[in-house]
């Protein structure tokens, strides 16, 4: 089958991709200014005590032997233990990632179910009000760091309003379904959703305004083109041309930018997840930068990494659904 | 509410010059669309009257940026911002259209006929299909990439099923297909729009033109098709409402030579079979002197010349006419060089236009009283029907009264005079 074939072989590239990240991020740790020796011993250890340190990490093999013992090492789940924690660095990323996920699928979730009406309707009712202010807010949602966003949304809506939590996680999304589901109670989903709401705004308001800059561009693009005018010709009600036809085809380039966004919303919800203390890989990868908890470091920047290829694989499987032009080879 | 096309019956045969005696099924009057545009107001189609009787193919002729295409658009009410049809009439003749319409808008009904410019916008829409329909000039751009081509014929179709479900409103259409419908159809697989019923007649449409294996090729995308097959499906889409009157623009301009005949033939027989007319709009002659019975010839947005297809190729007034003759080569007689007219159509920005002959600076015999005044639409020799709008209708060339020109232009009339 065409599909699955597709799939293989982008899985295959995959693969290699993600082997390149896992030597990159292997390489950085020796270009780098700072010794693990010095964050793991004490400040008073003897050279014997710092020989013992450097031996148990391998680091007086040669190179070429840390590298594969490393990634021998990643085969295995295994990303070595924490410099600081002395756990296993892999249970402490994996440990992180159900809150990142949590907040990019949220994020862009808020933003697809905005951005994508919001431009059809800045674009059907092109230089009325509406589309006036759509364009407008799109411009502002571009132009706002969303660090800034965030603590923003903190000051008036956690600490003014107390609507919502100033930082943390809550229960995450799992335990209050399942709460819902065995107790019959909605008190975890709502604490969830005072949780995440702020950080998922402060990360989904960029996303947003971008798409619907897409959204509206796309449209603008579609209802202008020939088949358009074709299928007005048929006497099609404008409801179907708008969302049978020129929607679909908008949506085309919109499914790659999402594929893209949610790829970096995975990576580099750093600021955010820091603004608001969310519990996620963000955080994580900047205690262990300023640990120098190398282990933890590489470990989040490999997991970052599968997921962005993961996410492309995915996209472009979409994408070839949503146009028939595109063959699967 | 229109598919029962009652005045189409007892109308004759119309061929030829016994067309006058009937009523046509299609009066344009004094049909003006213009654009308004940065650089200042482009009247692509000024003042343009022409009829269009049962069973005929009528056809446009003219140059690129004539207004041949902005017409049939204007025809159905397609023509977009920065566009607007600014004035004229376009009366269709339909008894129960005129009956329906008699009440309400009694200023747009006159006997059988309805003015479809000044009826309201629901209905001018629900006019697209099973009264008029268009055959674009390029299939490739004019089907939707994404969508099967099955798919997009059985939509035409159930738009129409749709239609006669509820005759007597207008707004059938969109009534019970709101986005909120749109949408729990897309997301079920189990619920469709477009009925298999509608289906069935797509196919049914794709083997009426000739395309073979049509279940399969339903099924298939535009990209999947050539061009030739896939104007083929366009003719079938444009069926599919079963027009009274078929607008072809630029049918087979996209196409490679063999396709074309093949397309004109389809056409042809079509149009016999359904009992259809048929607006042809075209930049080549010999498509018109194939297809049609009657023409008319565009020049800036105006009707220079028209009348039946003798009229125009045998005995031609206005030298624009002339000009496109001469410049088609003609198979029995390849050795003269071909003529074409220099120079190019006038912008048509109504600030530059003025008050004289749109095709004065152009014409090997302009005279100084083609720039006094714009020339009247007159009688001329021929048939009845034979009008032009050109002062040599009236008197003959007078070399001694003609424009001063450049060098190439006093030569240019020397050998037309020839």
């Amino acid at each position: 089958m065409a599909l699955g074939r597709f799939v293989l072989k982008r899985a295959l590239q995959g693969i290699v991709v993600v082997w390149g990240v896992v030597t990159v991020v292997f390489g950085l740790r020796f270009i780098t200014p700072g010794n693990p020796i010095s964050v793991i011993a004490p400040l008073d250890a003897s050279p014997e005590t710092r020989q013992a340190i450097a031996r148990e990490l391998g680091l007086n093999d040669p190179l070429y032997v840390q590298y594969l013992d490393y990634l021998l090492g990643l085969l295995q789940g295994d990303m070595g233990y924490s410099y600081i924690s002395n756990t296993q660095a892999s249970a402490q990323v994996f440990a992180r990632l159900p809150a990142t996920l949590e907040l990019a699928v949220v994020a862009t979730i808020v933003a697809v179910v905005i951005s994508i009406p919001l431009g059809v309707l800045s674009a059907t009712r092109r230089n009325e009000p509406a589309d006036y202010g759509a364009t407008l807010f799109s411009l502002a949602g571009i132009s706002t760091p969303n660090f800034w966003l965030g603590i923003m949304l903190v000051l008036v809506f956690a600490v003014q309003l107390e609507i919502f939590k100033t930082s943390g996680r809550g229960p995450g999304f799992v335990s209050a379904l399942s709460m819902l589901v065995t107790q019959g109670s909605a008190a975890g989903l709502l604490s969830w959703l005072s949780y995440i709401t702020l950080p998922a705004l402060a990360l989904g308001t960029y996303f947003t305004a971008l798409i619907t800059r897409l959204t509206r561009s796309g449209m603008l693009d579609e209802l202008g083109s020939a088949y358009v005018k074709a299928v007005r010709a048929k006497g099609l009600p404008e409801t179907l041309v708008r969302y049978k036809h020129a929607l679909r085809n908008t949506l085309v380039p919109v499914i790659t930018v999402l594929g893209l966004q949610l790829g970096t919303l995975i990576g580099g919800a750093v600021i955010t997840e820091a603004v608001f203390d969310w519990p996620g890989l963000g955080t994580l990868v900047i205690t262990s930068i300023t640990a120098r908890d190398w282990p933890i470091l590489q470990g989040s920047l490999v997991v970052i990494g599968v997921g962005f290829v993961l996410i492309n694989i995915a996209v472009d499987t979409l994408y070839a659904y949503v146009n028939p032009q595109v063959v699967y080879e | 509410m229109l598919e029962d096309r009652a005045g189409s019956e007892d109308a004759p045969d119309g061929s030829g010059a016994d067309t006058t005696t009937a009523d046509p099924i299609l009066e344009v009057r004094n049909l003006s669309t213009q654009f308004f545009t940065a650089e200042g107001q482009v009247n692509a189609v000024e003042s343009v009257s022409f009829d269009v009787y049962d069973g005929e193919i009528f056809g446009i002729v003219g140059e690129s940026g004539s207004g041949k295409s902005v017409t049939a658009l204007s025809i159905l009410d397609l023509v977009e911002s920065p566009g607007r049809v600014t004035a004229g009439e376009i009366w269709y003749r339909n008894p129960d259209l005129a009956d329906d319409m008699r009440d309400s808008h009694p200023e747009a009904v006159e006997g059988e006929y309805v003015d479809t410019r000044r009826v309201p916008t629901g209905v001018r829409r629900s006019l697209r299909g099973p009264t008029f329909s268009m055959i674009f000039q390029d299939p490739m751009s004019s089907f939707n990439p994404s969508i099967t081509v099955g798919e997009q014929l059985a939509e035409a179709i159930e738009v129409q099923r749709r239609a006669r479900a509820n005759p007597r409103s207008t707004r059938s259409r969109t009534q019970g297909y709101g986005l909120g419908r749109f949408l729990t159809d897309s997301l079920l697989p189990s619920r469709s729009y477009v009925s298999a019923e509608s289906r069935e007649r797509a196919t049914g449409l794709l083997d009426q033109v000739g395309i073979p294996d049509s279940a399969e090729r339903a099924a298939e995308y535009p990209n999947q098709f050539s061009g030739g097959m896939l104007q083929r499906a366009m003719v079938a889409q444009a069926l599919a409402g079963e027009p009274d009157v078929l607008i072809a623009d630029e049918p087979t301009t996209a196409l490679d030579v063999t396709i074309q005949a093949q397309i004109l033939d389809l056409l042809a027989d079509l149009q016999d079979e359904e009992d259809m007319s048929v607006i042809m709009i075209t930049h080549d002659l010999g498509v018109i002197a194939r297809m049609c019975d009657r023409v008319g010839v565009m020049y800036a947005g105006e009707i220079a010349e028209r009348g039946s297809l003798t009229d125009v190729f045998d005995r031609p007034v206005h030298p624009y006419t002339e000009g496109l003759l001469e410049s088609i080569p003609d198979p029995d007689d390849p050795a003269p060089r071909l003529q074409p007219i220099e120079g190019n159509v006038p912008s048509l920005i109504d600030s530059e236009m003025g008050n004289r002959c749109y095709f004065a600076d152009r014409c090997p015999k302009a005279m100084d009283e083609c720039v006094a005044e714009k020339p009247a639409e007159v009688d001329t020799a021929g048939s009845a029907e034979h009008r032009v709008r050109c002062v040599l209708a009236e008197r003959e060339y007078d070399p001694t009264r003609a424009l001063s020109g450049t060098e190439e232009d006093r030569e240019r009339e020397a050998s037309a005079d020839d």
